[in-house]
């Protein structure tokens, strides 16, 4: 068997978020915790490794790269991971194993189930994990388990047979009991006030609102996902899944100084967004707009959470809450960073 | 009132059938037959008091009617020339084979009435003789019943039950999309009876609602899933245990226009109000349009404050991770998936085709290769007759 | 997610982010592809400006579902 192992810069022993701007690198033989693996019984013949900011903003080329020297190894399987509860890594592992996939080359990645990275990943494999470092050990068996189970080319069983997240392919099977009866169960657990579904609607999505008519007259309300806090962290947003949201008065304020704001994102490197935190929400720029009248006022209050391994349904809240709030102060747009 | 089904064997079945206007065969359990362009499919039924089976006028579910248990006529129409209404949608029952699961009729003595179709005939009048004729004939072989002792007789009665269980409606989506594609009440195309309107369930059961709906084979719900309504059955047996059951709404699906879907489904939910319902179980019929009608009739029951389960079938490519449903609100956060139609069925030669040698696209019936689920008559029926379901890989 | 639910309100929401493909896998639909993770306002105020701007642009605009703008550059 032979195995390529894909990770981020820090786990190829790179560096941490200082080096998330390493382009593609390729590294022989087992690095980190493709050891782990190797021990597993996973011949790893080359580590394909980038930084993670470097593949977000640069992903074709990144991807190009990296594709290359894939078809180059004709590997009887490429491995990527785990990557946890780490979106930008996530999503790294789930483009790269999705186009090897796409090429004819067996692929899975491991990370945890609510990392965007999982979407990305398509027709290929998902191992599930926990939602960071500490589910290594547990990670690493399975994952080469699946792995050894795709080099060898072996028929795969339904996701809870085999250990996998299920892709979305739809297939059928014969339930225990008619469709009737488990609506009627299900109807039951619902008035009971446990909701379930054997079916989703797939993405809900929102049609986009009518825009904005004029701007120049508009309540225009800044809001971040980056983490941006006044300095000191007074309410202690976390800097991973965050438990809420906060609102922080502006008061006038012309700029995000540096004196007075941070960013607590646990996600990405903050050395640049904390020497200007207008970088992160634009007040600087805004208040200019403002003046000249470009847009009629900014809302006299910013809103902030930090988007990084946040679950769908505690995101979702989120978004309602300060939905809710923005519409009864009768604001009229938003300008919404992310990372 | 109560109602009374009577089942008697099916050695009652006459030696001797004829149809006016059609070739009929019966076919045994495990013959290797394929039946095609099946339209209906229909359990024989008779009153011993001499109502009609069938009644157009006068009120199904009371008194007694038999059944000949384990037998079930199947009619079948190729409808002649260009003007083919149902292009594409091929309908057919494999009685042995894989694709035999995918129905519940290759478990019963089938009675396959095959119609002539001659040229120059126009398709609506055929599809009236077909139709009659095949609600006649299960009438007429149901008929030996009346002098015989049956085997069972099952009583349908809702009695008083406690005031803690909450309370159950069904909720019938019947197809109002226009000739070809109707469902009947009390010999009524669904858009001109006064739908919605609530019904007894025993109404259901004994012959107030027929099919002459033939969209996709696998998601229509030909009249024996009406006259063997699992749900409503179910919810006679859960009645006075886990639930009260509060009653049917036979309701209009597959509307043309945004507002009349939106007033169909509010309707809907006002009768499924009237019934008091705490939460009601929505079936659906065919699919594409229809799905639009059941979601909206999920969001009107849900924003009266009535709790909904929907029964729906997923028409998902197999090689692709999304989408899944055609159409969903949020508030459809309680579905059963009846099977992915989409799915293909492993070939299978039969020894013998009935109904037609060739399908509608001009496919030696008995060499068809691979068919999809969609093809099944019932397969992926949203009435939930079936245990098939799908579940994501 | 925080888009979403802000333009479910029916208030027009632009979001600013270095990883559009992410933005439209949870269905925003008025992105502005930011330069970097780090800095999804630029650097500089000038850079800040014309990314500002373009997000306005967007605010005021008849969108498809998920569009994503890139920044001229």
């Amino acid at each position: 068997m032979k195995a390529v192992h894909y990770v981020n810069q820090f786990f190829a022993g790179l560096g941490g978020e200082d080096k998330a701007e390493t382009p593609p690198t390729r590294l022989e033989g087992a690095v980190g915790p493709g050891r782990g693996l190797a021990a597993e019984g996973i011949e790893i013949a080359v580590t394909l490794a980038c930084g993670d900011d470097y593949f977000a903003e640069h992903e074709e080329g990144a991807l190009g790269t990296l594709l290359a020297w894939l078809e180059e190894e004709k590997p009887d399987v490429l491995v990527a991971g785990p990557a946890f509860g780490s979106g930008r890594y996530g999503y790294a592992c789930g483009t790269l194993v999705a186009a090897a996939v796409e090429r004819g080359i067996p692929a899975v990645a491991a990370m945890h189930p609510e990392n965007p990275g999982v979407d990305a990943a398509g027709k290929a494999y998902v191992v599930p994990t926990a939602v960071n470092v500490v589910g290594m050990r547990d990670a690493l068996p399975r994952l080469a388990r699946f792995a050894t189970a795709l080099a060898e080319g072996r028929e795969l069983g339904p996701p809870e047979e085999e250990g996998y997240i299920p892709r979305g392919f739809r297939r059928n099977y014969v339930a225990d009991n008619v469709g009737a009866e488990r609506a009627i169960d299900l109807l039951l657990a619902k008035l009971g006030g446990e909701t379930r579904t054997e079916v989703g609607g797939g993405l809900d999505r929102v049609e986009p609102p009518v825009p904005v008519g004029d701007l120049s007259s508009a309540l225009v309300a800044l809001v971040t996902e980056a983490g941006c806090v006044p300095q000191g962290n007074p309410d202690h947003l976390h800097s991973v899944r965050a438990q809420g949201w906060f609102r922080y008065k502006l008061d006038g304020e012309e700029t995000m100084s540096s004196a007075r704001y941070e960013s607590v994102h646990g996600g990405f490197d903050v050395t640049l967004a904390n020497e200007d935190p207008n970088r992160l929400v634009p007040l600087d720029v805004a208040r200019s707009l403002e003046r000249e009248g470009r847009i009629g006022r900014l809302h006299d209050a910013f809103y902030t959470t930090t988007g990084n391994g946040t679950p769908v349904v505690t995101a979702t809240r989120f978004g309602r809450e300060i939905a809710a709030e923005l519409r009864d102060a009768g604001v009229g747009a938003v300008l919404l960073s992310g990372t | 009132m109560a109602w009374e089904l009577a089942s008697f064997s099916s050695d009652l079945l006459p030696a001797q059938i004829e149809v006016d206007g059609a070739e009929v065969e019966v076919v045994r359990p495990g013959e290797p037959v394929r039946v095609t362009h099946v339209l209906d499919a229909v359990e024989p039924r008779v009153r011993p008091d001499g109502r009609p089976a069938f009644p157009t006028d006068g009120r199904a579910g009371q008194g007694r009617t038999n059944r000949l248990a384990g037998v079930v006529v199947l009619s079948c129409l190729d409808f002649p020339g260009e003007e083919r209404p149902l292009h594409e949608q091929e309908s057919i029952i494999d009685l042995a084979g894989p694709g035999a699961p995918l129905t519940p009729f290759a478990s019963e003595t089938c009675v396959v009435v095959s119609f002539h179709a001659p040229d120059g005939a126009r398709n609506e009048d055929l599809e009236t003789h077909a139709r009659t004729e095949t609600l006649a004939l299960a009438e007429r072989l149901a008929a030996t019943t009346l002098d015989a002792e049956p085997d069972d007789v099952e009583d349908f009665e809702l009695a008083p039950a406690g005031d803690g269980l909450p309370s159950v409606a069904a909720l019938l989506q019947l197809s109002d999309l226009g000739p070809l594609y109707y469902q009947y009440v009390y010999g009524t195309p669904a858009g001109q009876a006064e739908l919605p309107r609530i019904a007894d369930p025993a109404e259901v059961l004994d012959g107030a609602v027929t099919c002459g709906e033939y969209h996709w084979a696998a998601m229509r719900n030909p009249t024996v899933f009406f006259q063997r309504s699992a749900l409503i059955r179910a919810l006679y047996r859960e009645h006075g245990k886990r639930l009260r059951f509060a009653g049917v709404v036979l309701m209009r699906g597959y509307e043309q226009t945004a507002e009349a879907k939106q007033s169909a489904a509010e309707a809907a939910a006002v009768r499924a109000q009237e019934l008091a319902a705490d939460g009601v179980v929505i079936t659906t019929d065919a699919g594409g349009n229809s799905h639009t009608d059941v979601m909206l009739t999920c969001r009107a029951c849900e924003q009266a404050g009535i709790r909904t389960t929907v029964i729906l079938a997923e028409e998902t490519d197999p090689e692709s991770t999304r989408p899944i449903l055609t159409d969903w609100v949020p508030e459809a956060d309680s579905i059963v998936s009846t099977g992915n139609v989409e799915e293909l069925v492993p070939e299978w030669k039969p020894e013998r085709v009935l109904g037609g040698e060739r399908l509608l696209d001009g496919t030696p019936a008995a060499e068809a290769g691979p068919i999809p689920v969609r093809n099944y008559l019932g397969a992926a029926n949203q009435m939930g007759q079936l245990a098939l379901g799908a579940r994501a890989q | 997610m925080l888009a979403k639910e802000i333009e479910r309100a029916g208030i027009p929401a632009v979001y600013v982010t270095s990883l559009p493909t992410v933005a439209t896998m949870i269905g925003a639909n008025r992105i502005v592809r930011g330069p970097a993770i780090t800095h999804p306002f630029g650097l500089d105020p000038g850079e800040r400006r014309r990314i500002v701007e373009r997000a306005l642009e967007l605010l005021e605009s008849d969108v498809e579902p998920n569009t994503v703008w890139e920044i001229d550059r």
